[in-house]
């Protein structure tokens, strides 16, 4: 059994003092030491990663890792767009599978800030197929589409997405490490001018800089040893066509649904089991596709869902989603945020999750999308 | 500096979709672009679905306002779709046109 031993995240935000080396040291440094690990004791690292090489010519990252630790251990390297993390935390467990009784440490870190919105924008695209990019797509445009049709084919208006930004920043307001610790209104989230439309401003995630690591050990003598630590009961990962024009359907994304079937199979946990989730909430819409295509909500009851709220911390709701304040308000430095999603279960399962404590949650998800869906994780965790 | 050899093989499937007609299946306006769209925005992209099954996506060009709905008919056309530098190739492709 492959269990999780430890967390540190950076601060999320526009960090200008820092580098992303320096964010990665930090990172690093701060998971050893809540894990009181030596880095002797680590064999080896994942390391989440998607923009360094396109924004800032910057590859052979896992070198520099050696250089920044002085260790000789393997460390890889990996890129699922925004599902990077999610899909290096997939591979450090199915590494320790294969190398029992050792600690490996996964890293993601992502640097976006010292670049113009166009120069992230048209970076983020890479992860878009030639057709797309050829279009003058963007992935605001991409999930826009997506919203679109939803909104559509159910008979919901923009209304209804807005309150994924109103929840989720709400919850931003409790996490001391998230990008905006702002409450909004209904109004603002309204008002916000067009980024592709239907979708806004405060339908959408930031550009953030971060880094977060977690610690999973298959280590005996150090597991036990320390009273926070949870199990990893599933981590599940599925592909998909990257042309969203390609998809069996528009408004629901095939990987998240695979990944979902396969880890609550192997996890043998229900659905109404999970009490906490992260889920990938790039933009409003995508939030509500998530708990549809998760099986967590009906397929087009997402908009009607929504607006009671009871995913929100604090409401009497049964599942309490995007407790860090998800992708929207923690920030979404994007080899960062699948290892965040998968720390926040970690902090809410352990009972450190302070003033955002969920109370009595046995089982948590974490749910990572890459691209408009090309790439899905789903992970499973328990006490 | 836009690659010849990149214009060349995508055009390839250019001559195959032109003068094809389709259906609007979703669509959107483009307001923050990426650095080579910028001097465009707003524009609106479509996903299409053509009467062959096929789907394309592709940039709306000579629309109205009450042109970008779901279902309404558009046709292929060629447009200059990007532009470099004074001695860069000018790249043609495909954008979509409202039928009326």
């Amino acid at each position: 059994m492959v269990s999780l031993i430890g967390y540190y995240t950076t601060q999320f935000g526009e960090l200008w003092e820092k580098s992303l080396s320096d964010l990665i040291e930090e990172a690093i440094n701060g998971v050893l030491k809540n894990t009181r690990l030596d880095k002797k004791q680590i064999g080896a690292i994942f390391f989440s990663n998607m923009l360094a090489g396109v924004l800032e010519n910057n590859l052979h990252t896992v070198s520099k890792i050696a250089e920044i630790l002085g260790v000789n251990i393997p460390i890889f390297r990996v890129e699922a767009a925004c599902a990077s993390g999610g899909v290096a935390f997939h591979l450090a467990k199915n590494y320790l599978d294969a190398n029992p009784g050792k600690n490996v440490l996964v890293i993601g870190a992502e640097k976006m800030t010292d670049y113009s919105p166009e120069e992230t924008t048209s970076a983020l695209a890479s992860a878009a197929s030639g057709e797309e990019q050829e279009a003058g797509l963007t992935f605001p445009g991409l999930y826009a589409m997506m919203a679109q049709y939803y909104l559509g084919k159910y008979k919901y208006t923009e209304e209804n997405l807005a309150y994924v930004s109103l929840k989720n920043h709400y919850h931003g307001t409790l996490n001391d490490k998230a990008h905006f610790r702002k409450q909004i209104t209904i109004e603002q989230v309204m008002s916000s001018p067009y980024i592709a439309y239907p979708l806004k401003v405060l339908d959408s995630c930031t550009v953030s800089d971060g880094a977060s690591a977690l610690v999973l050990s298959s280590d005996r003598n150090v597991g036990r040893k320390e009273k926070s630590e949870i199990k990893v009961l599933a981590s599940e990962t599925a592909n998909d066509k990257i042309s969203l024009k390609e998809r069996n359907s528009i408004d629901e994304i095939l990987a998240t649904e695979i990944s979902a079937d396969k880890a609550f199979t192997k996890a043998k946990v229900n659905r109404k089991d999970i009490k906490v989730a992260e889920v990938h909430d790039c933009f409003s819409i995508a939030e509500l596709l998530a708990m549809e295509d998760l099986g967590f909500w009906k397929k087009g009851k997402g908009g009607k869902r929504i607006k009671e709220l009871s995913t929100m911390y604090g409401s009497d709701g049964d599942l309490i989603v995007n407790t860090s304040g998800g992708l929207k308000a923690s920030g979404h430095p994007v080899g960062a945020t699948g290892i965040k999603q998968i720390g926040e279960i970690f902090l809410q399962l352990t009972g450190q999750a302070t003033n955002r404590q969920v109370n009595g949650a046995k089982f948590g998800l974490a749910h990572n999308v890459g691209g408009s869906g090309g790439t899905a994780v789903v992970t499973i965790l328990g006490v | 500096m836009i690659s010849p050899v990149k214009i060349w093989r995508r055009q390839k499937q250019v001559r195959r979709l032109l003068h094809r007609k389709g259906k609007i299946l979703t669509w959107t306006v483009i307001y923050v672009t990426g650095d080579e769209f910028k001097k465009f925005a707003p524009y609106p992209v479509v996903i299409v679905k053509l009467e062959n099954g096929e789907n394309v996506t592709a940039p709306m060009v000579d629309y109205e306002k009450e042109d970008l709905r779901i279902g309404k008919r558009v046709k292929v056309v060629l447009r200059k779709v990007r532009e470099g530098s004074a001695e860069d190739v000018l790249v043609y492709g495909i954008k979509l046109k409202p039928l009326k």
